[in-house]
C-alpha cells in the first residue's frame, strides 16, 4: 500500500533527521544556534561507517560517528562561546570543514563494504498489520531512535540538567547570578547536540544507506535546523516533523516503483520546498516560542 | 550578535595607529599559520607529504595559465561577495549566494536558449541579476512577513535552486545533441563574454570590479549606505529615528540576490557557456567566506576573493601531485576562515 509504504519510509528516512533535529534543539534551548549540523552528520556518516569497516563492528562505529559529530561541535562551542565569533558563519564553516574533511579521509570507504544494521523485525509487533510495516520493521538503530525524543523531552523538561540548559538559553544572566557558567553549559548542549547530530549521520550511513558517499547527508542537516525552528524547540514535535521529512524524501522512490513516472528533482526539492512553506505559515506564531537568548541571535 | 553599530576598542584608543596595525598583521598572520599548520597536519596523516603538497600549492598558483585561471575563478567569487557584504551591512546574513547564482545561471541560460545572435549577452546578464534578486526576495519576503531568519531560509532555497536547474537540464532544456551528463545546448559563440584583449580572462572581472566599487560607493558616500549601517547597528533605533527598515532590508537582500544572480550569469557566459550538473562548485559558499575574510568591507572582499580563487586553483595541485580529492582545499579555506572569525577578535563584525 503506497501509504504505508511512504510512511514507513519516512521512518526509516527521517531517524537520521530526527537525531540532528534533537542535537540542534539541545543546541537552541541553550541559546546556541549551529548551523553546521550538515557538517556534524557527515563527519559522523564516514566517522561511523569507516569505523564500522575497520573494527567490523557497526556499533562501535555508531559510537564513532556521535564522537566524530561531537569533536567538531566542540569546534563550534569554542570559536562561538570562547572566541565570541558569529554562530552562522562559524556553523557554516563547520560544514565547509566536514565537507572537505570526509572527503579528504573518506575517499577510501567509497564503494568499499562494511558491516551495517540489517532491518530486525521486532517479534509480534512487528506482525501487526500497516502499524507493525511502519514501525517495527526496521534496524536496531532506528527503534533506539524512538526512545530519543521522550528522553530529551524529559531531560529539558523534568530534570535539573535540563533546567540549567533552558535557564541558558532563556536568560542566562539569572544563571551567571547563581554561580553557573552559562558558556559551559551552553558549550556542553551544542557538544552533545553535535553528537547527537553525529549519530544521525552514523545511522545515515550504516543503517540507511549502508555506503559512504562524498556529501550524502545532501542538505538533511540544514533540514534539520529548520525543523526546530517550526516544531517550536519541542522534542516531540521534533520527532513528528523528523517522520514528515522522511515521507517526504520517500515519496519519490514509492512512486518509482509503482512505475509512476515523476521528474526526480521536482521530488527531490520537496522537503525543502515543504519546510519553506510551514515555515512561512508557522513563523511568527512558533517564533514567539523560542527561548529567549536566540530570539537575539535570530533577530539581529 | 550584538547589535552594536561600532565595538569602540578601548586598548585600540591609546595605542598608536601603527602598533594596532603592527597588533592586527600579527594576529593575521598567526591566525593563518595555525590554520596552515593544522592544514599540514591532516595532509601528514593522510600519509601525504605536506611541505611538498604545500609547495607544490605555491608553485601551482604562480605559473602564468594559473595567474589567468585565479583572475577567472575570482571573477563570480567577488560578486558572490558583495551578495553577502551589502545585505551584512544591513545586519543580514545572505547564506543563499548558491542558489542565487544558480537561478542567476538559469535565467541567463534561457534567455540565451531563446534570444539568438549578440543581443542576447546584456539581456542574459540582466535576467540573471533579476532571477538572483527574485530568489532572495523570497527570504527577504519570508524575514519580514513571517519573521523566520534569512540564514535558514536562504540555505534551504539554495537545494531548492539545485533542483530546479538539475530539472531542467534533465528534461525541457536537455540538449538532445548532447553526449555524455546531461546539459543544455551550449551558448552561440557571440552570446558568450568578450575577453579581455590578449589574455584568456573574460570581461566579467570588469564587472565584478565595477560592481565592488560600486558597493563601496554607495555604502561608503550614500545616505543608503548609512540607513542601511544603521538598520544593521540597531534595527529598533533606526525604526525609531523613522527609516523605513523593511524597505531598507528588502533592497538589502534584493540588491545582494541581483549580485550573485549576476554572478551566475558572468559564470555562464564567460566559462560554463551551458548549464550542467555541477555547475557552481560551492562558488556561492566560498564567497560567503571570502566576505567573512573581508569582515564585510567591499574592496578588502575583492583582495579575499582573489586569494580564495588563488587557493582554489592551487588546490589543483594537491589533486594532480598529491592524488588527494578536489574537496580537500575546502579543508584549508574552513580552517582559514575559522582561524579569522576565531582569532581576529575584530572578526565579530
Amino acid at each position: 500500500m503506497l501509504v504505508v509504504d511512504v510512511l514507513a519510509g519516512g521512518v526509516r528516512g527521517g531517524t537520521a533527521i530526527m537525531f540532528a533535529a534533537l542535537g540542534e534543539t539541545l543546541a537552541e534551548r541553550a541559546g546556541v544556534v549551529n548551523l553546521g549540523t550538515e557538517g556534524c552528520m557527515l563527519v559522523g556518516a564516514l566517522g561511523g561507517y569507516a569505523v564500522a569497516a575497520e573494527t567490523g563492528s557497526p556499533w562501535l562505529g555508531l559510537l564513532a560517528g556521535a564522537l566524530a559529530g561531537a569533536l567538531l561541535g566542540l569546534v563550534h562551542a569554542a570559536a562561538v562561546l570562547w572566541r565570541g565569533a558569529d554562530q552562522f558563519a562559524t556553523g557554516l564553516t563547520l560544514m565547509f570543514l566536514g565537507l572537505g574533511l570526509t572527503s579528504l579521509f573518506g575517499a577510501a570507504y567509497v564503494g568499499s563494504p562494511a558491516p551495517g544494521f540489517d532491518p530486525v523485525p521486532v517479534p509480534v509487533l512487528g506482525d501487526l498489520p500497516i502499524v507493525g510495516e511502519i514501525l517495527f520493521r526496521h534496524d536496531p538503530v532506528t527503534y533506539l531512535s524512538f526512545a530519543v525524543a521522550p528522553l530529551l523531552w524529559f531531560l529539558l523538561g523534568r530534570t535539573r540538567t535540563g533546567l540549567l540548559v533552558r535557564t541558558a538559553g532563556e536568560r542566562a544572566d539569572v544563571l551567571h547570578a547563581h554561580g553557573h557558567s552559562p558558556a559551559l553549559v551552553r558549550a556542553a548542549a551544542v557538544v552533545a547536540g553535535a553528537g547527537l547530530a553525529g549519530l544521525g549521520g552514523a545511522q545515515l550511513s550504516t543503517a540507511y544507506a549502508h555506503a559512504w558517499f562524498e556529501g550524502m547527508t545532501a542538505g538533511r542537516g540544514f533540514i534539520a535546523v529548520a525543523l526546530v525552528i517550526f516544531a517550536a524547540w519541542r522534542p516531540l514535535w521534533v520527532m513528528a516533523g523528523s517522520y514528515l521529512f522522511g515521507a517526504a524524501l520517500a515519496v519519490a522512490p514509492a512512486l518509482q516503483a509503482r512505475g509512476q513516472a515523476l521528474n526526480q528533482f521536482a521530488l527531490d526539492a520537496l522537503p525543502f520546498v515543504i519546510t519553506l512553506v510551514i515555515l512561512a505559515i508557522l513563523g511568527r506564531r512558533t517564533l514567539r516560542a523560542a527561548p529567549e537568548e536566540l530570539r537575539r541571535v535570530f533577530a539581529r | 550578535m550584538t547589535a552594536t553599530l561600532t565595538r569602540p576598542a578601548v586598548a585600540d584608543r591609546t595605542a598608536s595607529p601603527v602598533r594596532t596595525a603592527l597588533r592586527t598583521a600579527a594576529r593575521w598572520i598567526g591566525a593563518l599559520a595555525g590554520a596552515v599548520a593544522l592544514f599540514a597536519v591532516l595532509l601528514l596523516a593522510k600519509g601525504v607529504d605536506p611541505v611538498a603538497a604545500l609547495t607544490g600549492m605555491v608553485a601551482q598558483a604562480f605559473t602564468g595559465p594559473s595567474l589567468e585561471q585565479i583572475v577567472i575563478k575570482a571573477t563570480p567569487l567577488v560578486l558572490g561577495a558583495m551578495a553577502v557584504v551589502l545585505p551584512a551591512r544591513a545586519g543580514l546574513t545572505n547564506v543563499g549566494g548558491e542558489g542565487q547564482i544558480l537561478i542567476g545561471a538559469v535565467a541567463g541560460a534561457g534567455v540565451g536558449l531563446s534570444v539568438p545572435g549578440p543581443a542576447a549577452l546584456p539581456l542574459m546578464l540582466l535576467a540573471g541579476a533579476g532571477g538572483g534578486a527574485l530568489w532572495a526576495g523570497v527570504a527577504a519576503a519570508m524575514r519580514l512577513v513571517v519573521g523566520v531568519n534569512e540564514a535558514v531560509t536562504t540555505l534551504l532555497l539554495n537545494y531548492v535552486a539545485l533542483d530546479v536547474m538539475l530539472y531542467l537540464i534533465y528534461e525541457p532544456w536537455k540538449d538532445p545533441h548532447g553526449s555524455g551528463q546531461p546539459a543544455t545546448r551550449p551558448l552561440e559563440i557571440v552570446q558568450r563574454m568578450p575577453l579581455v584583449s590578449g589574455t584568456a580572462v573574460h570581461m566579467g572581472i570588469v564587472v565584478a570590479l565595477l560592481v565592488a566599487v560600486a558597493v563601496w560607493l554607495v555604502l561608503r558616500g550614500t545616505s543608503f549606505g548609512f540607513h542601511l549601517s544603521v538598520v544593521g547597528g540597531n534595527p529598533e533605533a533606526a525604526r525609531r529615528a523613522g527609516l523605513p527598515v523593511a524597505r531598507l532590508i528588502l533592497a538589502a537582500m534584493l540588491l545582494g540576490g541581483a549580485f550573485a544572480g549576476l554572478a551566475g550569469a558572468v559564470h555562464l557566459a564567460g566559462v560554463e557557456f551551458k548549464l550542467r550538473p555541477g555547475l557552481t562548485t560551492n562558488i556561492g559558499y566560498i564567497a560567503f567566506l571570502a566576505a567573512w575574510l573581508a569582515r564585510h568591507r567591499p574592496l578588502p572582499a575583492v583582495g579575499a576573493a582573489l586569494l580564495l580563487a588563488a587557493v582554489t586553483v592551487a588546490g589543483d595541485s594537491l589533486q594532480l601531485d598529491s592524488g588527494l580529492p578536489a574537496a580537500t582545499v575546502n579543508v584549508l579555506m574552513g580552517l582559514v576562515l575559522l582561524a579569522v572569525l576565531g582569532w581576529s577578535r575584530h572578526a565579530r563584525r
